[in-house]
């Protein structure tokens, strides 16, 4: 499955990042291919392309603020999580019904 | 009639100390001289410390001093040397006030479990102190009391003269003997506030002609003065009154005996004094070995109590009438003036809590005592010699308590000023040897005598100048008075047995001068061998570089001259023909001028040209923003108000000399001292080139039982790293984080982080409990490893940033954690942190 995801948490500096590696890390065991964008204190790093989000099957926002450009995500299937359960639940979040 | 226009320069405005000042000038003259302050619309006797002080003058008033009388000339050219020289320096050594704190200050949640126990308080003085409250008892002025009774004018006009003459040799002698110096000054004050003619007059007035009773008298004038004072706008004199009650209380003691005396405590074991008010020379009273701390009523933060509790570091705060009573006698108390509070029988949480607190404050007075031993030199091992200005004995322990390196200058005009004969060479052999023994080994600069017509010495006949600055003044004179300045030199000569002694001419312009000065020598000399007093065989003699011809003329002054040192004040005033008194060229008196920038830089290349040491002893010495521009001119001393020491060292610390050679360099092109100004902010505000980690900021074998401690533990440590301004600022920071959602990652790891104005470079510190404890009450498993992140409020672009955020990923692998929390030492705690950092 192809998968994009974006974190963001409150001050930038920890969550969001420990939320990227848990996914990439998850997503790697079960063998499915993701990009996550980091929206953190240095702004947005790795960011999605319209390409990148086209091609995806499933969009995953864990974010405990307001997600930057969030329109690029429209009519996609979606799933919005807090950073925290990125971060101790990551596989659960690839196979759950999108809202 | 002469008139003087000027504005006053004081922050604390014209408060006892300045006022003396003033008075002591003004009593030399027969002229009268009247004080206008032209914004409060009042006037004053300038005889009359108290007048003066009840004129309400405050920083920026504009004033002018009316001056009318036979002698009004010269008191004109001595008042405006005064409002130029001695003036804006009254309070270089007072303390600084205290940041307002109380109960708007932020609390970490560890207060909330006692927050019944918490009294807001205003901050009197930093630092924290605990032990049990020791209760003094309030008394009244009881000098109404004695008001019954027969009244024979004579006898109490004698009664009163007498108290006044026992008073003033009881605070002539503490003046004398205490070892602080803001303390002997206060009692200065409180000297000249005991003569001061005004109170005195009021006084004598109300016993002769109104027939009252000494005490009465005394309770009258103290009444009048203090409602002039009460009325004051500014908080600092309304103070005052303060001080006159106690001088009351203390003349009522000497006039009816222990009647009027407060019962006293002796405090015999370690406690903190409550009590509604203290005077100063209560405070001096008591014996500060044990005192933990002051928990006091009504008393302000300029206050002369609280002034003593800063200079002797004693923690003070002020609570409410009611919440003062709240405090039982013998009860346990924490007195924290940082936060502005008192804890009334803390708990066991937050006494572990302030344990730490303590540890900390221990720690960097250690630390500090650490730096102030240590050799002042930049990152990059450039020696800089930081040494003290001083104007009088008394001064010389606060700047070895400073960190001082040597004397960079001792101005030797107070000496001489306010007698009617000039000192002779024993009293002058006196005070300079106590700067040589008291100096061990150090190097004393001594200035010979700089005095023109612009300060009237009665031994001293100067001519009347119309521009005494321009004028017969300093060396100048010196061929004119060879008895005078040789008394001086052989005063120092014999001092010079008893320590490292140097002699500097000021306003010197040309060769002839320093010959004089060494034939004087010479001479001197002669004389102590003829006398067979034991002296040194010779002394150095420098050359104060103030007049822009001594600084264009340093190569062949060299051949005359052992060292230099740059007097940056008048030297900037002669370079750009710019009074510093007149506000009016404020802008103009600039030292970052580019030209006078070349102008230093020129004579530090000379200097070092014919290889002689060369100093710098202005105003900007003293000022840690310019010191990346001093040192960037490679001189080999800075010496500055001892207050400012500590500061300047640090900073010197914190730069590397190539970097600020290439600054200076820079700056000396600039167009403008604006431009110069920029620059050199910019420079300022470069963060500090460190890594993100060191290994002071890791302990692995930490007491912390709870998040607070843990978290205010890496705080601390962050603070003591020197990566942090305020432990307590970032403290906040990281719970207003954490308080969103607790940072516990559920594997036995926590990551607290906050991003805060306060932190100076982004950083991490890391512990490890002894024992683990559950985060924030949680049922998780226990936390066996805390890391905490600090980041700068602004912290776009700032590389460590990137670092954090590698560290942040490398933390959700269970092999780094495992390998953070098995470290066998902090080596290789560092080593593990570091490579995840570098990113190997």
């Amino acid at each position: 499955m192809k998968i994009v995801a974006v974190t963001a948490c409150p001050t930038g500096i920890a969550h969001t990042y420990m939320a990227a590696e848990q996914l990439e890390k998850a997503a790697r065991r079960l063998g499915h291919q993701i990009k996550v964008e980091t929206q953190g204190a240095m702004g947005i790093e790795n960011e999605l392309s319209a390409e990148d989000i086209n091609g995806a099957e499933l969009v995953i926002l864990a974010a405990d603020i307001t997600v930057q450009k969030r329109e690029r995500f429209e009519n996609l299937k979606t799933i919005e999580v807090g950073v925290q359960e990125a971060i101790k639940n990551p596989a659960a979040l690839f196979s759950r019904p999108a809202g | 009639m002469t008139e003087i226009a000027f504005t006053f320069p004081l922050a604390n405005g014209l408060h006892a100390r300045p006022a003396s000042l003033l008075q002591e000038v003004c009593r030399r003259f027969a002229a009268a001289i009247l004080l206008r302050n032209d914004r409060q619309r009042s006037q004053a006797d300038s005889r009359s410390v108290l007048e003066l002080v009840a004129s309400g003058t405050t920083c920026g008033d504009p004033c002018r001093l009316e001056i009318s009388g036979p002698d009004e000339k010269n008191a004109g050219h001595a008042l405006r040397t005064f409002l130029q020289q001695v003036l804006p320096h009254a309070d270089d050594n007072l303390p600084p006030p205290v940041p307002a704190g109380g109960p708007k200050v932020w609390l970490p949640p560890v207060f909330c479990q006692d927050a019944a126990c918490i009294l807001p308080a205003r901050v009197l003085a930093p630092g924290i102190g605990s032990a049990r409250a020791l209760h003094l008892q309030k008394t009244e002025i009881p000098l109404r009391r004695f008001a019954a009774g027969k009244m024979d004018v004579k006898t109490e006009l004698r009664l009163f003269r007498q108290a006044c003459r026992e008073l003033e040799s009881d605070l002539q002698k503490k003046a004398a003997t205490l070892q602080d110096a803001n303390a002997a000054g206060i009692m200065r004050a409180h000297l000249a506030l005991i003569g001061d003619p005004g109170f005195r007059e009021r006084i004598s007035a109300a016993i002769v002609k109104k027939h009252k009773p000494a005490g009465v008298a005394i309770a009258q004038a103290t009444d009048h003065f203090a409602r002039i004072l009460r009325r004051s706008p500014s908080a600092y004199l309304r103070e005052r009154v303060d001080d006159l009650q106690d001088l009351a209380r203390q003349l009522a003691e000497k006039l009816y005996g222990r009647p009027a005396a407060r019962p006293r405590r002796p405090v015999s074991k370690p406690g903190v004094v409550v009590a509604a008010a203290l005077a100063p020379s209560e405070l001096l009273a008591l014996d500060r070995r044990h005192l933990r701390g002051l928990v006091l009523g009504d008393v302000g933060i300029t206050s002369h109590t609280a002034i003593l509790a800063r200079s002797f570091q004693i923690p003070a705060v002020a609570l409410s009438p009611q919440d003062l009573e709240k405090i039982k006698n013998a009860e346990e108390l924490i007195v924290d003036g940082r936060r502005g509070l008192v804890c009334r029988r803390p708990g066991p949480a937050l006494k572990r809590y302030y344990r730490l607190e303590e540890r900390k404050l221990r720690f960097r007075s250690r630390q500090l005592d650490r730096w102030k031993a240590e050799p002042a030199q930049s990152a990059d091992g450039r020696r800089l010699e930081i040494a003290a200005n001083i104007g009088s004995t008394i001064e010389l322990q606060p700047a070895w308590k400073n960190g001082a390196e040597g004397i960079g200058l001792f101005r030797t005009e107070t000496l001489f000023l306010g007698r009617d004969a000039a000192p002779g060479e024993d009293e002058q052999f006196a005070a300079y040897r106590q700067a040589a023994r008291a100096a061990r080994g150090r190097t004393v600069i001594i200035r010979t005598l700089d005095i023109g017509g612009d300060k009237r010495l009665p031994y001293l006949p100067l001519p009347q100048e119309e521009n005494p600055f321009l004028g017969y003044r300093a060396v100048r004179f010196y061929a004119g008075q060879p008895e005078l300045i040789q008394c001086q030199l052989r005063a120092i000569l014999r001092a010079a047995r008893h320590g490292s002694l140097k002699i500097m001419v000021p306003m010197v312009t040309g060769l002839e001068e320093v010959r004089l000065v060494r034939r004087l020598l010479a001479a001197a000399a002669a004389e102590l061998r003829e006398r067979k007093i034991s002296h040194a065989r010779s002394v150095e003699v420098g050359i104060m570089v103030e007049t822009p011809a001594a600084a264009l003329f340093l190569d062949r002054l060299a051949r005359e001259a052992d060292f230099f040192s740059i007097g940056s004040n008048d030297l900037l005033q002669y370079f750009l023909a710019a009074d510093r008194g007149n506000a009016r060229l404020a802008d103009l008196y600039e030292p970052l001028h580019p030209a006078f920038l070349r102008l230093l830089f020129q004579v530090a290349r000379q200097a070092r040209k014919a290889k002689r040491w060369l100093g710098l002893c202005g105003e900007m010495a003293g000022d840690a923003a310019l010191l990346p521009l001093l040192l960037g001119l490679g001189l080999d001393e800075l010496s500055m108000a001892s207050g400012r020491i500590p500061g300047v060292k640090t900073r010197l610390r914190q730069l590397r000399s190539d970097d600020c050679r290439r600054l200076l360099q820079e700056a000396m092109c600039c167009a403008s001292s604006s431009e110069v100004s920029e620059m050199l902010k910019d420079f300022n505000n470069r963060s500090l080139d460190v890594g993100a980690i060191a290994a002071e900021l890791i302990r692995l074998d930490s007491t912390s039982r709870s998040a607070d401690e843990a978290i205010r533990e890496l705080c601390d440590l962050l603070e003591l790293g020197g990566r942090v301004e305020d432990a307590s600022a970032l403290e906040e920071a990281v719970w207003k984080r954490e308080l969103t959602y607790a940072t516990d990652l559920g594997f036995g790891f926590a990551i607290p982080h906050g991003k805060a104005a306060t932190v100076k470079t982004g950083s991490i510190a890391f512990l490890r409990p002894r024992r683990p404890f559950p985060w924030l009450g949680k049922s998780a498993p226990p936390v066996r490893g805390v890391l905490l992140i600090a980041v700068p409020a602004a912290a776009h672009g700032e590389e460590h940033l990137q670092l954090i955020a590698r560290l942040s990923r490398r933390l959700m692998h269970e092999d780094f954690r495992a390998e953070l929390l098995s470290a066998r030492d902090t080596d290789t705690a560092l080593a593990v942190l570091r490579q995840c950092l570098q990113g190997s």
